[in-house]
């Protein structure tokens, strides 16, 4: 008979997971707004460029993400060296670490949610809001993110989703240590790398589909939320 | 309160715009003209909305922007509010929601009517914690009018504020903005292509056409000129009376229609129409094969009659000669 409930050891795997996954998303969050908000504008000069910043997790590899972010961050790095003197921090094989390569490699995710929604937004509205006295603060403050904030919401989520199933730059940048960076896909390649752990895989395995597959349904169904919204 | 235009060009795409006047922005200001004449740019340009290709634009002596020198200042620092034809409420805010948002920015020194009192004003009060999404068309054109009134702006702007209102409403509502514009002490320019809103809301009068701003100044003048009959089907023909002439509420004028008015060259007795005004035939116009255009100086100013040419034959009218001006209360 199969075990419904959790081992703790399969608790301790999935607590790291949320925790990483979900402070991929705090780190990323303003950053991915920000590059959105800019993406949303008509055109400004630059924007291909930070369009091809915004996308390029998307197209190299996993483990070169993990990789680039030793050489910046590592330890051996001038500003990874000068974060560890100045405030102790090490990032590299580090929880933090862990989360920093999720947060790169589900930026273009999020950057895309988010986005849309800042463009599905009338422009109209931002004009009422101007002759209300609203400045561009203020008006993105009072009307773009409140607007847009379903859409946020769904990106962040479609992001953590995705953030639970991050392999190549974690394993890179954050190593495998049990209990601070192990999360569910690195439990699963080491289950299925030691003779005889076939079960504990499969368990494992259960356990991320189910967790992505909440995550999905819940961006949806945001999403839906967000168009209902927006449509005055 | 002085609105002065020197020399602007405004574009919107393939439309251009060219403007020089000088009004004085008091009381009910009316953009009129054809649907596609430029009025609604007019509007955005003065609220800061579309920025001046040339020429400079100043409100009581304040430059707002002047495209030769880049003097530009920004929409939410101008103090002008528009209400936007198609209303545009804020959709993730309720209608109470939607005031406070203008409430809120207002600044202290500047006095308006409290939410709740404006929403009574305008009926809606028992909409106040309504989301906007279910509002019908008037309602929303009501909510729009309330949250620029709460805002007190120095210049509030309208662009066809009773598109989505009819009959009775419409009335109701023209004489609800200028009663507004009375106690409020707040200066109006109101876009419309509809003579009769045109004829009771105005003061003053500035015509576009074509892009181009052809006629300006105050009601009485502007709307007798040829030029501003040009902009007019040839239904709508007629002369504007002041409301004092029929009595008219709050309105300040009512368009007489050529169509509507009888010609007698006695005066009519035992008839049932409410307005009879005498006077002498001023002008005398062969419109077509069918229709003759007869201009009556009366009391009330020039009214203009629509006859047919066997009509003018019977009655024998000449320039200078007496007759009675005959008017149905229900065509006013």
């Amino acid at each position: 008979m199969v075990r419904v409930m959790l081992t703790p050891a399969e608790l301790q795997i999935l607590s790291t997971s949320l925790g990483v996954a979900g402070r991929a998303v705090l780190f990323s969050l303003p950053v991915a707004i920000a590059f959105a908000w800019a993406l949303s504008r008509p055109r400004f000069p630059g924007k291909s460029v930070v369009d091809t910043i915004a996308h390029l997790p998307l197209v190299l590899p996993p483990v070169l993400v993990g990789y680039l972010l030793l050489l910046a961050l590592g330890s051996q790095s001038p500003l990874g060296a000068w974060l560890k003197s100045s405030f102790g921090i090490q990032l590299a094989f580090s929880a933090e670490g862990a989360a920093i390569a999720t947060a790169v490699m589900a930026f273009p995710l999020m950057v895309r949610a988010i986005r849309l929604s800042f463009e599905a937004t009338d422009p109209g509205l931002f004009e009422a809001a101007s002759v209300l006295r609203a400045g561009p603060w203020d008006r993105f403050w009072s009307m773009t993110l409140p607007l847009a904030w379903p859409g946020v919401l769904a990106g962040a989520v479609t992001a953590f989703a995705a953030g639970l199933g991050e392999f190549g730059a974690v394993i890179t940048f954050a190593s495998n240590v049990e209990g601070e960076t192990q999360t569910l896909p690195l439990a699963i390649n080491a289950a299925l790398n030691t003779p005889g752990r076939d079960d504990a895989a499969f368990r494992l395995a259960l356990i991320s589909l189910t967790a992505a597959i909440a995550g999905l349904v819940l961006a949806e169904m945001l999403q839906r939320w967000a168009r209902r919204r927006l449509e005055a | 309160m002085t609105l002065k235009l020197r020399d602007v060009v405004v574009r919107k795409g393939a439309f251009r715009l060219a403007a020089d006047f000088e009004v004085a922005a008091s009381g009910v200001t009316v953009v009129f003209g054809p649907s596609g004449s430029g009025k609604s740019s007019l509007l955005s340009a003065i609220a800061g909305l579309n920025r001046l290709e040339s020429g400079s634009l100043s409100l009581s002596g304040r430059v707002l922007e002047d495209a030769s020198t880049g003097v530009r200042i920004p929409a939410h620092r101008r103090g002008i509010g528009l209400v936007f034809q198609d209303a545009r409420l804020f959709p993730h805010l309720t209608v109470r929601g939607n005031l406070d948002y203008a409430e809120h920015r207002r600044p202290a020194a500047r006095n308006a009517p409290i939410v709740v009192e404006i929403a009574r004003r305008l009926e809606f009060e028992d909409l106040l914690d309504r989301p906007v999404r279910n509002l019908s068309g008037g309602e929303r054109s009501r909510v729009a009018l309330a949250r620029a009134i709460v805002s007190a702006p120095e210049l509030l702007l309208l662009d066809e504020p009773f598109a989505a209102l009819d009959g009775r409403r419409r009335h109701d509502f023209l004489a609800l903005l200028r009663n507004l514009s009375n106690e409020q002490r707040l200066p109006m320019v109101v876009v419309t292509h509809n003579i009769d809103d045109a004829a009771e809301l105005a003061n003053d009068v500035i015509a576009t056409h074509d892009g181009q701003v052809i006629a300006y100044g105050a009601a009485p003048d502007v709307m007798a000129r040829a030029e501003f009959a040009s902009l007019l089907d040839r239904r709508d023909l007629g002369a504007r009376v002041p409301a004092s002439a029929v009595a008219g509420g709050s309105v300040e004028g009512v368009w007489v229609r050529a169509d509507s008015v009888l010609l007698a060259s006695e005066r009519p007795r035992g008839i049932s129409a409410r307005h009879v005004w005498e006077g002498k035939v001023y002008s005398i116009l062969q419109e077509d094969a069918r229709g003759v255009l007869v201009s009556l100086a009366t009391e009330a100013g020039y009214i203009l009659s629509r006859i047919t040419p066997e009509a003018l034959a019977d009655l024998q009218l000449e320039q200078g000669k007496q007759a009675w001006a005959v008017v149905k209360a229900h065509a006013l």
